[in-house]
């Protein structure tokens, strides 16, 4: 065991060196006993996978290796991140080094040599380099031709796609993470949070909320034996770390569509309550201008009544209970202003009155 | 070698040419010219490879001086970078410019442009988004996780959106057009390979718009069909079925591929026949009756082109058998009348042949077999003008059903009673369907002959095979009878080897009389091959005859195998006295 772990520290480093100009000074000699040593994780991860005990000695290894690397920089090392990555470190090693300019001429033709020995070597299908390097390379190009020839006209289309993708990539990393540590996907996802362009990863989050059980499974090629529950838990996560985070969570509520909020809200009530929470509080920081006749905000940075009042109608056509709740809410802020009927007194008896005209 | 390499030479000038017209590969013309073209490109770039692997650098800048040219055009064409093998053939050129050791700066500066461009086939169209690729990044994946769940994702929502309006027709606000599906078509020629691609291939497959027309390209088909017999793609039954009813030209490959694999197979058992027929997808498919009729008269043409092959006779047993298996298995109460399969015939023959002998008790199976002899007498020997197609046509139907059809022979022997005429009938018309009405009254009045002294050997203590060749009038040296006649007298004899109480301690001296020609040989072979195998379709409980019959095929087999070509060798006793 404590050798496979050494084997596996070794890997990780010499991944980690791959990427970086010091392979400048790898021989061909180098080269070859690196790609051993990824095909010998690859075997590794075949042999072992249905093997729970030495599975998880070694995810939690590159969990504590991971969380050493995520200090160290502004960005994390893509390396191994989980046990299902070692099914494709060689992949791995092979592309770094491919990219890498420091490499030198001699290694890098021997590297060549191992990797494309050409046609003469028949290729069990995908399962030697070539043939995979060949499928990635493919992929990519099916998806540059699909891009441009069947979503030409619709980015809309396009751009939801992208979102899903990385939601689902989000998804299964909070579990893995979760995994080898209960306090691990919230110090993700604040480091994320950090790091990342906050529109994007907002569109991310939300997409990742509405993501159905099923649709983040791995691609099947790949061993994972506890997938079907990856999303169920990551979703988990990603409600709990929302809910621990009210500036987050704020502007969660205030930056995303009316729509895609109300779905959101259909499918978790953890949020959907704080979310109501929010509204019902950006609607008291509006007071109602006489002379214009309407509702405005103090400050720049409060809620225009457009605004709200889409959110709230939005939720009101969302299906029972959704609507129901709201409702509720709307009547009991109108009870505590002193239950008008006039329009201009209470903004909730102006909004009630707005959504029963809409409706 | 030099005439090799000058044609090679006006090759590579064309090619250059026709990746400038082609560009990127953005124009409908030119996607369609690739389709086109991209099998012998493909060779192409694979006698380049060949040619560059023995040169050094300097031969290939004198004799490709554009070779550089040539490979980033290619690179920069996503749609032949689509096509399976296209990469790995551009990697496998650009290894072959990578020297190891460069000498001078010409080399160094071709080895550091040949690795840039093998690294932009590699990961061609890298993120284009920046978000995308720094999310992924932050959260350590690579462009290996993303991309292929990205295309997952875009496969399915294409899917979806053409199975909604597959199901909600005229009123969905998301209504495909009819272009875009035709576009959509078009792109996946290249990719019909991929196995991410399989769902919208199968989605394609079976969307029908509003609009009469077709949608769909004719080189989707084309691909689709190729990659199917290929096996590089597997799709449910009703695609496939979709595809050969929406594009004829397919389903007629589909059967020029099953008639290549039977011919270049060196010798066809049923069974073999039986897996190949069901690999083939055929005979389920042939559950939709313009499947059917279409399959059916492809066989009528294999059969006449080749003068009533055996071997076709068999394959077309072998379909209806697997067909008709299917028909059941699909529906116990018939979708199609079977009028629809076989409208020239008469339903009540139908009806008769297409029974299973297993679903009867076996002591009943002269009663359908009279039944069909009388049909068929009917229709082959009415002179009206306006009914007749012909005795060939009754035929081709009757042989379809070889559990019938090989049984007549085998219900003669087994009664002792007066040989009944119709069965007479049935046997003499399957053997030699365009016989004139006189000659098949003297075929049957031979095999009633023969069968006399069949039945006569039958009841004598001993049997020689000597006795035997001569109560079937074979020795006598030219034999008058027409071939097809003397082809059923040795099947009648075969028959009688096997079901005779005494049979097998003749058995190998009576083959070996036979067997005195390779054909005849082989003609014994296929008796004994088609015999197991009906006999295992009807369930028989035969172990006696059985396990003769096995073993005389077996000892053939052995023989056909260790003799020379073209010899003929005296077959020794082998296996006589063996015990039943």
């Amino acid at each position: 065991m404590e050798s496979l772990l050494q084997h596996l520290d070794r890997i990780s480093e010499v991944l980690a060196v791959s990427r970086t100009p010091h392979v400048s000074s790898w021989d061909a000699v180098a080269v070859r006993r690196a790609l051993q040593w990824a095909r010998y994780m690859r075997h590794v991860h075949r042999r072992f996978g249905g093997h729970v005990p030495i599975r998880t000695a070694l995810e939690r290894r590159l969990q504590n290796r991971w969380k050493q690397e995520d200090g160290s920089g502004p960005a994390a090392v893509p390396g191994l991140k989980s046990f299902r990555d070692l099914g494709r470190c060689d992949i791995l090693l092979s592309q770094r080094l491919l990219d890498n300019r420091a490499l030198g001429g001699a290694a890098f033709h021997c590297l060549l040599q191992q990797l494309f020995p050409g046609p003469s070597v028949p290729d069990a299908e995908e399962e030697t380099p070539q043939g995979r390097l060949a499928l990635l390379a493919r992929r990519r190009s099916a998806v540059h031709l699909m891009r441009f020839n069947g979503f030409g006209e619709n980015s809309a289309v396009w751009n939801d796609l992208l979102v899903k993708t990385q939601a689902e990539l989000l998804l299964e990393r909070l579990q893995e993470v979760g995994k080898a540590q209960a306090e691990g996907p919230s110090r993700l996802l604040s480091s994320l949070w950090e790091r990342l362009p906050r529109n994007n990863f907002l569109e991310v989050i939300a997409a990742a909320l509405l993501l159905p059980s099923s649709s983040s499974r791995p691609p099947k090629e790949e061993l994972e034996l506890s997938s079907s529950r990856t999303q169920g838990e990551g979703g988990h996560e990603l409600v709990h770390w929302l809910l621990g985070k009210s500036d987050v969570m704020a502007t969660f509520c205030r930056s995303l569509s009316a729509a895609l909020l109300t779905s959101v809200a259909g499918r978790h009530p953890e949020l959907f309550r704080v979310y109501l929470g929010l509204l019902t509080e950006w609607g008291r920081h509006l007071h109602y201008d006489l002379q214009k006749g309407i509702w405005v905000g103090a400050e720049d940075r409060d809620v225009p009544w457009e605004e709200l009042y889409s959110r709230f109608q939005s939720l009101c056509q969302a299906p029972s209970p959704l609507k129901d709740e709201v409702l509720t809410a709307l009547e009991a802020s109108k009870a505590q202003d002193g239950d008008f009927e006039v329009p201009g007194l209470s903004i909730w008896t102006d909004l009630l009155l707005a959504l029963g005209s809409g409706a | 070698m030099a005439q090799d390499s000058a044609s090679l030479s006006s090759d590579y000038q064309f090619w250059i040419w026709k990746l400038s017209v082609w560009g990127q590969a953005s124009t409908l013309e030119t996607q369609q010219d690739i389709c086109r073209h991209i099998h012998q490109f493909q060779e192409f770039l694979r006698q380049i490879y060949e040619a560059l692997k023995e040169m050094d650098s300097s031969t290939v800048i004198e004799r490709f001086p554009t070779i550089g040219q040539l490979l980033v055009k290619t690179c920069w064409n996503p749609f032949i970078l689509a096509y399976d093998e296209s990469q790995k053939i551009i990697i496998w050129c650009l290894c072959c410019l990578i020297k190891k050791e460069p000498r001078n700066s010409g080399e160094l500066k071709l080895n550091s442009w040949a690795r840039g461009l093998l690294s932009h086939t590699l990961s061609a169209f890298r993120f284009d988004i920046k978000e995308v690729g720094l999310f992924t990044q932050s959260l350590g994946y690579t462009s290996a996780d993303y991309y292929p769940r990205l295309l997952k994702n875009m496969v399915l929502s294409l899917v979806s959106e053409l199975r909604e309006n597959h199901v909600n027709g005229f009123n969905t606000q998301r209504r495909i057009t009819p272009e875009r599906v035709r576009s959509l078509s078009r792109v996946c020629v290249p990719l019909v390979t991929l196995p991410d691609f399989e769902p919208l291939i199968e989605a394609l497959l079976t969307y029908h718009g509003t609009e009469p027309q077709e949608k769909l390209w004719p080189e989707f088909f084309d691909a689709v069909n190729e990659a199917f017999l290929l096996k590089k793609i597997s799709l449910p039954k009703s695609a496939i079925v979709c595809l050969w009813l929406r594009h004829l030209p397919s389903l007629e490959k589909a059967m020029l591929h099953l008639f290549e694999k039977l011919i270049f197979s060196e010798r066809n058992f049923l069974r073999r026949i039986e897996c190949f027929m069901k690999d083939s997808l055929l005979p389920e498919a042939a559950c939709h009756p313009a499947i059917f009729r279409i399959v059916d008269e492809m066989f009528r043409y294999a059969l006449l082109g080749t003068d009533g092959a055996p071997e076709v006779l068999a394959t077309i047993q072998v379909f209806t058998l697997c067909f008709v298996e299917a028909l059941k298995k699909e529906n116990n109460q018939l979708k199609f009348t079977l009028k629809t399969y076989f409208p020239y015939a008469s339903p009540s023959l139908v009806t008769v042949l297409i029974q299973h002998p297993k679903d009867i008790p076996q002591g009943l199976w002269h009663q359908p077999l009279k039944r069909i002899s009388e049909m068929l007498r009917e229709v082959v020997e009415d002179q009206t003008p306006r009914s007749s197609r012909g005795p060939f046509e009754s035929w081709f139907l009757f042989i379809h059903f070889g559990g019938w059809a090989e049984m007549v022979a085998e219900q003669l022997l087994m009664s002792e009673a007066e040989p009944p005429e119709a069965l007479l009938w049935l046997l003499a018309f399957s053997y030699s369907p365009c016989d004139g009405s006189h000659r098949r009254a003297q075929t049957m009045e031979e095999v009633k002959v023969v069968l006399g002294h069949l039945m006569k050997l039958l009841r004598s203590p001993t049997l020689s095979a000597r006795d035997l060749q001569a109560a079937t009038g074979e020795s006598q040296g030219g034999d008058p009878r027409p071939p097809a006649c003397r082809r059923l007298i040795r099947h009648l004899l075969l028959n009688f080897i096997l079901w005779a109480p005494g049979g097998h301690t003749v058995a190998w001296e009576v083959i070996s009389l036979m067997a005195q020609t390779d054909e005849m040989t082989h003609e014994i072979i296929s008796f004994l091959d088609q015999t197991l195998y009906r006999w295992d379709h009807l369930c028989m409980e035969a172990p006696a005859s059985r396990k003769l019959a096995r073993e005389l095929l077996t000892e053939l087999l052995v023989r056909v195998e260790h003799r020379p070509v073209g010899h003929v060798a005296a077959i020794q006793p082998g296996i006589t006295g063996a015990t039943g």
